[in-house]
């Protein structure tokens, strides 16, 4: 079993939550931005001493839900700060993106940490179109169309041209190139099932986060493998990545106290006027090529809402207890799903940061000694 | 769309029928194994040149020329072909087959070949990689096409294929790979526009795209994204901007302008 440790960068010094989506920026401070970023920074750079094989970040924009708006510039900074760690872009939004820059900035990490990235091509969730002014119903399409031009920019021995629907690029020479070869592993969203069989259509890595419901993320994950093997990839635990807002503390009573404290203000803070935008844009194009998907996505947010710790302990959507009880919890799922890779967020909404480390240190001497033989 | 004429010319070596259209530079266009066909890309590129597309001897029934039997011979008649049919050098576009014959004329004939678009062309092919297979017309058409409902549906083309298919094993023998025009291909002065689809199976570009691009001094490779071998029905918009812009600008297609835009 491999874990991942996962930072949204999240802005912790809401009072009111935001009327309407884009949430006001006029309280942002940036003196306190500069105190997150380093510690932050600092959180993801103890990932390394805590065991975690991969430290992984995202992008988000317009929301105090993440302070990312181009992972890639952490990940520049983590290649100077660690060593040997997996560098996991989970990652650039492709749709919304300069595909080139993209192949560009991703072989500047790879290069600059020795070959340790892992390429996170994701198509994002639904409101980050509206901050980009992107067609949401084009996604899928212009992701498929990227990442073909993506893996061209990487592996083309000769400058190439590229006459797309969505791209057109006359000449493309790409310096540097990737280190690993012939590309870094590359990682996609299989949130969904419209997600999982493109995964497996372009025999990548599947990541799934906000599981709400075990069954239903074996649907997909079957999907996935099904797809994968009608494309050339058998699929193992190591192609299957989860992730998991995740809490462990001494007791499980303090643990199911910070994460309940987190979960409050990630809820009622962070998510609040993302929601709106995330049903306006399911609702008013076809961000989703089946109707049911959008209203299982738009659903899916609800239930995590509404659920008590408790309940999310035992729909499987969580990590959360004293070390003793979390590896229970990863038994479980692996035996359930079948997957090779935990992700795991433990600062989650405003949990204080050092929660979070002891949370790390409890991981790193806990429950990865009988984890990692998992 | 300007209307396409057919025309029969006497070369030295016998009649030739082609068809003419357009308006404008004249752009000689080879036809592939499958004979001519008057793709929607052609039509397109049309409206900005007078294409000449010759039907090669033994094609869609016309009678061979007995001094004409490989594909050098080949060039030479494209050669007469552009001599009288246009009366001086040209633009050259050529798909597949007539890629191979394509780049025999630039080699054998220079003075006659002003720019050279070339759509995965034959002739450069490892044996065994790649090709068509001979007797499996299902897996033969997901080779030649990305976007199936594009493919021609002209019954015209289909009954001529065979003996079309058997015309160019005339001209070939069999071999994929030329050993003597890739030893030649350093000797090509036009400049070289090398088109492929990013689905293309049948003429791999891991295999003979990489010979031609660094066999060919001024060469420049382009992908179609999702067109397989047969680029100019699978995505003719594509073909036709991009094929189009290298034609009228030359070098200077890699800037953008705002026609493009």
């Amino acid at each position: 079993m491999k874990f991942s440790f996962f930072h949204l960068m999240p802005w912790t010094e809401l009072t009111e939550p935001p009327e309407q989506w884009p949430a006001s920026n006029k309280t942002f401070d940036a003196k306190r931005g500069k105190e997150l970023y380093d510690t932050y920074i600092d959180t993801m750079v103890f990932a390394e001493e805590c065991g975690f094989d991969w430290v992984g970040c995202n992008e988000h924009h317009f929301s105090p839900y993440g302070l990312m708006t181009n992972c890639n510039l952490i990940g520049s900074v983590l290649t100077q700060r660690t060593q040997k760690i997996g560098l996991a872009m989970l990652g650039n939004l492709i749709p919304l993106l300069n595909p080139i820059r993209v192949a560009e900035e991703y072989a500047m990490i790879d290069v600059m940490s020795g070959g340790r990235l892992i390429a996170g091509l994701i198509r994002g969730v639904p409101h980050e179109y509206i901050a980009y002014n992107v067609v949401p119903g084009e996604s899928r399409e212009r992701l498929r169309e990227a990442v073909a031009l993506i893996i061209k920019c990487w592996t083309e021995p000769e400058p190439f041209g590229w006459e797309g629907e969505f791209y057109q690029y006359p000449s493309v020479s790409i310096w540097p190139k990737p280190m690993q070869r012939p590309h870094p592993q590359i990682l996609m969203s299989a949130s969904n099932e419209e997600s999982a069989e493109f995964a497996g259509q372009h025999r990548a890595m599947m990541g799934m986060t906000l599981i709400a419901d075990l069954k239903v993320a074996q649907r997909c994950i079957e999907i996935y493998k099904q797809s994968a093997r009608g494309h050339g990839l058998e699929p193992t635990p190591d192609h299957i990545l989860l992730g998991y807002n995740t809490c462990i503390a001494d007791t499980d009573e303090e643990a199911r106290h910070h994460l309940a404290e987190g979960q409050r203000y990630f809820h009622k803070f962070l998510m609040h006027s993302i929601r709106d935008a995330q049903r306006l844009v399911v609702q008013q194009s076809r961000f989703f090529a089946q109707e049911q998907y959008g209203e299982r996505f738009v659903s899916r947010l609800a239930t995590l809402n509404e659920r008590s710790i408790d309940d999310m302990i035992e729909a499987g959507s969580v990590l959360c207890g004293s070390p003793k009880t979390v590896l229970k919890q990863i038994k479980r799922i692996k035996g359930e799903l079948g997957n090779g890779w935990f992700n795991m967020n433990m600062k989650i909404g405003n949990i204080p940061d050092a929660v979070v480390r002891r949370s790390m240190e409890l991981f790193r001497d806990e429950v990865l000694p009988e984890a990692a033989g998992l | 769309m300007p209307d396409f004429v057919e025309q029969k010319i006497e070369l030295s070596t016998g009649p030739v029928h082609f068809l003419k259209g357009g308006a404008g530079p004249a752009l000689l266009h080879l036809h592939s194994a499958a004979g001519p066909r008057l793709s929607p890309a052609i039509e397109m590129l049309s409206a900005k040149h007078t294409i000449y597309m010759p039907t090669m001897p033994g094609f869609n029934g016309t009678p061979a020329h007995p001094n004409v039997t490989n594909m050098p011979d080949l060039a030479d008649l494209a050669a007469a072909f552009i001599q009288k049919a246009i009366g001086k050098g040209c633009d050259v576009m050529a798909e597949s087959f007539g890629g191979w014959t394509a780049l025999w004329l630039a080699v054998k004939h220079p003075e006659l070949v002003e720019q050279l678009v070339l759509e995965a062309p034959a002739g450069m092919r490892t044996k065994g990689i790649g090709g068509l297979p001979p007797n499996d017309p299902v897996e033969r058409d997901r080779r030649l096409y990305a976007v199936p409902e594009r493919a021609p549906k002209d019954p015209r083309y289909e009954a001529a294929a065979a003996g079309n298919f058997k015309a160019v094993g005339g001209y070939t023998d069999g071999e994929t790979l030329d050993a003597a025009l890739l030893e030649s291909l350093p000797k090509i002065k036009a400049r070289t526009l090398l088109v492929f689809g990013s689905k293309e199976e049948v003429v791999p570009v891991e295999d003979a795209g990489r010979r031609l691009k660094s066999g060919i001094p001024h060469s420049h490779l382009s992908y179609i994204y999702n067109a397989a071998h047969a680029v100019e029905f699978d995505q003719p918009e594509r073909v036709a901007r991009l094929v189009g812009a290298f034609l009228e600008r030359g070098e200077a297609f890699v800037v953008r302008t705002a026609e493009v835009a």
